[in-house]
């Protein structure tokens, strides 16, 4: 595409670069001077933390934004930024974090959606008070998990969409406080009984698994009540399931409420069927392209 | 005496062998004239409790014994008060008598010229003779009790005859009340509840305790559950009505306005009486909770109106009292359970939204926290935006997502994935 320009596209590519870092410059130059406490920099062709000037000085920094930028790591100094709440590196290419990330102490929000990630480091469930945590579109599974992954309490809201789980571990039980979970387009294949003890759970995304059953005890939920959302499309889930599904979400819910499913759902246990077969074809995800 | 409040008592309570006790010293007769002058000295007249006797030592002749009874009659009132008996002197009072006549009546021996004799209730005693039946000691202070023709002294009278008070143990000289199969100190049968004195008002036993009238009326009315007219004091058979916090008899009452007698559904205002009729005709609000009338500070609000106390959270039931509510749906709410049912807490600070609320993907936010969820840049009512797991995308950031999760979220929707516009 950009062959035949030759030694002009060069010259362009050092304008272009001086023009990044000159941009990337402004806005820290900008933060500094005002004291702003929240920096955006997404878009800015940022490969490297090193590209910008003196940002592990800026403890004050509440919000910072990476989004849409080409970062393949994140040094172990972000820790420095100790005051940072809110942290958003959606769509780079990040491949590995530090361990530091989790001793952020007030870190609440923390975007890491659209990324290369296939494993996390350990202790990576430390954060103190971590209410909002996007790993959608990764390459994660049950594996990559550290063993504390499922000890951060303090969630409210957890996205894992578009990763590689086959299964949800029974520890997300621990998770008492979580009023969204999002396991939508996995490959996993059963629902632990444990998710119908959230008390407070009010968004279930469940779509596009390889689910055949539904726990009895999610029918404890109130889900079907206002504001409270269950997505179950896309699983190729037993016969009466669907026919529910056909009519309505509320419907499976008041169907695996009764006796006649608890039954069933027994005896397909025992039974122990083979799992489905993956129908979800990831080659395209922009999460498993490597440098 | 007859009439004495003691003999009324006695007559109730009294104990067979106190009966002859007193039947005993009644009988004692008076030895000698008793000194009017002293009486002054120890108060109202009271009947004798015990004997003196003084022997004295004229030679040859009978010394005379004076023997005392100090009771107004010869009646059988017993005193509170001791009454010691003093020497008599008066020539006139000795009774000569020739010697050999005389024998003890103890010991039927007659009597030596320079003996001293002791003569008491027309018997004559030698001294040595003269001593307790039971422990055959002289009398100390020459006081002696005689019962069935016995001499004691004090002690030992004590010890064999008078009774042990069932609250202080100490023996009863005098009045004696008999009641709970024990025997008490005037003073010391109280009833077991208020400690008001029994003796003259008499007593009712209730579960073994001696209680006053009122008390076991009160008793009575909580052991079955009921209340005690607080006018009369009788036990209230079916409903009390409740006035200035006292339960009393409906028919004490009539009604203010009608005059009707009262029964117990009647109401109080500003602390008068009405019936029901007369009082719902004075337009009272009523509680749009529990449908009685409210009489104090009225809350209105949802179009009725309620006592304070029953305008209350529809979650967690507790009420108002002046604090600030939300209306939803016909129902009231706290602040905590309107924002947990209803979701305006922020999604992005998770704090409850002052202001106002920007709702949409079954989520709400603070007017300044409503953003795109991936690239952080805010949003307002007029932009358009996507949905992806229930969270707003800008078109921007959409338009950036790779192809392949654009089709599989058009494909989720089953529908080309419609622009949402803000509620």
């Amino acid at each position: 595409m950009s062959g035949g320009k030759g030694g002009a596209c060069n010259g362009c590519a050092n304008l272009l670069d001086f023009n990044k870092t000159a941009k990337i410059r402004k806005v820290i130059d900008d933060a500094r001077e005002k004291g702003s406490t929240e920096i955006d920099l997404k878009e800015k062709n940022i490969h490297r933390f090193e590209e910008i000037p003196g940002i592990f000085n800026m403890e004050w920094i509440t919000g910072l934004s990476l989004a849409h930028n080409n970062l393949k790591t994140v040094p172990a100094s972000i820790s420095n930024l100790y005051n940072l709440e809110y942290l958003n590196m959606y769509n780079n290419h990040l491949e590995e974090l530090p361990s530091t990330i989790s001793t952020l102490p007030k870190l609440k929000i923390l975007i890491l959606a659209m990324n290369r990630l296939s494993v996390l480091p350990r202790g990576f469930g430390g954060f103190a008070v971590l209410e909002v945590l996007d790993l959608s579109y990764n390459n994660l599974n049950e594996a990559s998990l550290p063993n504390n992954f499922w000890s951060m309490t303090t969630l409210r809201a957890l996205y894992l969409s578009d990763n590689d789980f086959e299964t949800i571990p029974s520890e997300v039980g621990n998770l008492t406080d979580i009023q969204i979970l999002s396991f939508r387009e996995n490959d996993v294949v059963s629902i632990p009984r444990e998710i119908g003890s959230f008390g407070r759970l009010r968004e279930l995304h469940l779509q596009g698994n390889r689910l055949t059953l539904i726990p009895p005890e999610l029918g404890q939920l109130d889900l079907v009540t206002q504001r409270c959302i269950i997505r179950l499309e896309n699983n190729p889930w037993i016969q009466p399931i669907a026919d529910q599904l056909e009519v309505g979400v509320s419907h499976v819910i008041d169907f695996i409420r009764t006796d006649q499913y608890r039954y069933i759902y027994e005896k397909q246990l025992q039974q122990g069927t083979t799992a489905p077969p993956k129908t979800n074809d990831k080659s395209k995800k922009i999460s498993r392209r490597t440098s | 005496m007859e009439s004495s409040p003691f003999h009324k008592q006695h007559q109730e309570t009294a104990h067979p062998l106190y009966e002859n006790l007193e039947s005993a010293l009644a009988n004692l007769s008076i030895e000698s004239e008793y000194d009017v002058a002293e009486y002054g000295v120890l108060g109202p007249p009271v009947p004798p409790r015990r004997n003196q006797i003084r022997a004295s030592t004229p030679n040859g002749s009978l010394s005379s014994g004076s023997l005392r009874e100090s009771g107004s009659s010869g009646g059988g009132g017993i005193p509170d008060i001791p009454v010691l008996a003093t020497p008599v002197n008066d020539p006139s009072s000795s009774i000569v008598m020739s010697l050999s006549s005389m024998i003890c009546h103890r010991c039927n021996e007659g009597f030596e010229p320079h003996e001293k004799i002791v003569k008491s209730h027309g018997e004559t005693w030698h001294q040595q003779c003269f001593v307790c039946a039971q422990c055959f000691k002289p009398f100390p202070d020459g006081i002696f009790y005689e019962f069935e023709g016995r001499k004691y002294c004090e002690h030992d009278f004590h010890v064999l005859y008078a009774p042990s008070c069932g609250k202080c143990n100490e023996f009863i000289i005098g009045r004696v009340i008999k009641a709970m199969n024990k025997s008490w100190h005037p003073h010391c049968f109280c009833c077991e509840i208020c400690n008001q004195c029994l003796s003259d008002s008499g007593f009712i036993k209730n579960a073994n305790r001696a209680l006053c009238h009122d008390c076991n009326a009160r008793e009575k009315a909580a052991a079955i559950g009921k209340h005690i007219c607080y006018k009369c004091h009788g036990i209230i058979d079916d409903k009390p009505l409740k006035w200035r916090n006292e339960p009393f008899h409906a028919y004490h009452f009539n009604c203010t306005t009608c005059s009707a007698e009262l029964t117990s559904d009647a109401r109080e205002l500003k602390g008068d009486l009405y019936c029901l009729r007369c009082h719902d005709k004075m337009g009272i609000p009523i509680c749009g909770a529990c449908r009685r009338p409210i009489e104090e500070r009225v809350v209105t609000a949802l179009g009725k109106h309620f006592h304070v106390e029953h305008f209350v959270c529809a979650k967690c039931e507790k009420p108002f009292m002046g604090h600030k509510h939300f209306e939803k749906k016909g129902l009231a709410y706290c602040e905590t359970h309107y924002h947990q049912l209803f979701g305006n807490l922020c999604y992005t600070c998770n704090k409850v939204i002052e202001g106002d609320v920007f709702t949409a993907l079954e989520k709400a936010w603070c007017v300044n926290h409503f953003a795109c969820s991936i690239c952080n840049d805010k949003m307002n009512q007029k932009t358009k935006f996507y949905e992806l797991d229930l969270k707003p995308v800008c078109k921007r950031c959409y338009e950036k997502l790779p192809s392949e999760l654009r089709k599989r979220i058009q494909k989720l929707h089953k529908i080309p994935p419609k622009k949402q516009q803000m509620t």
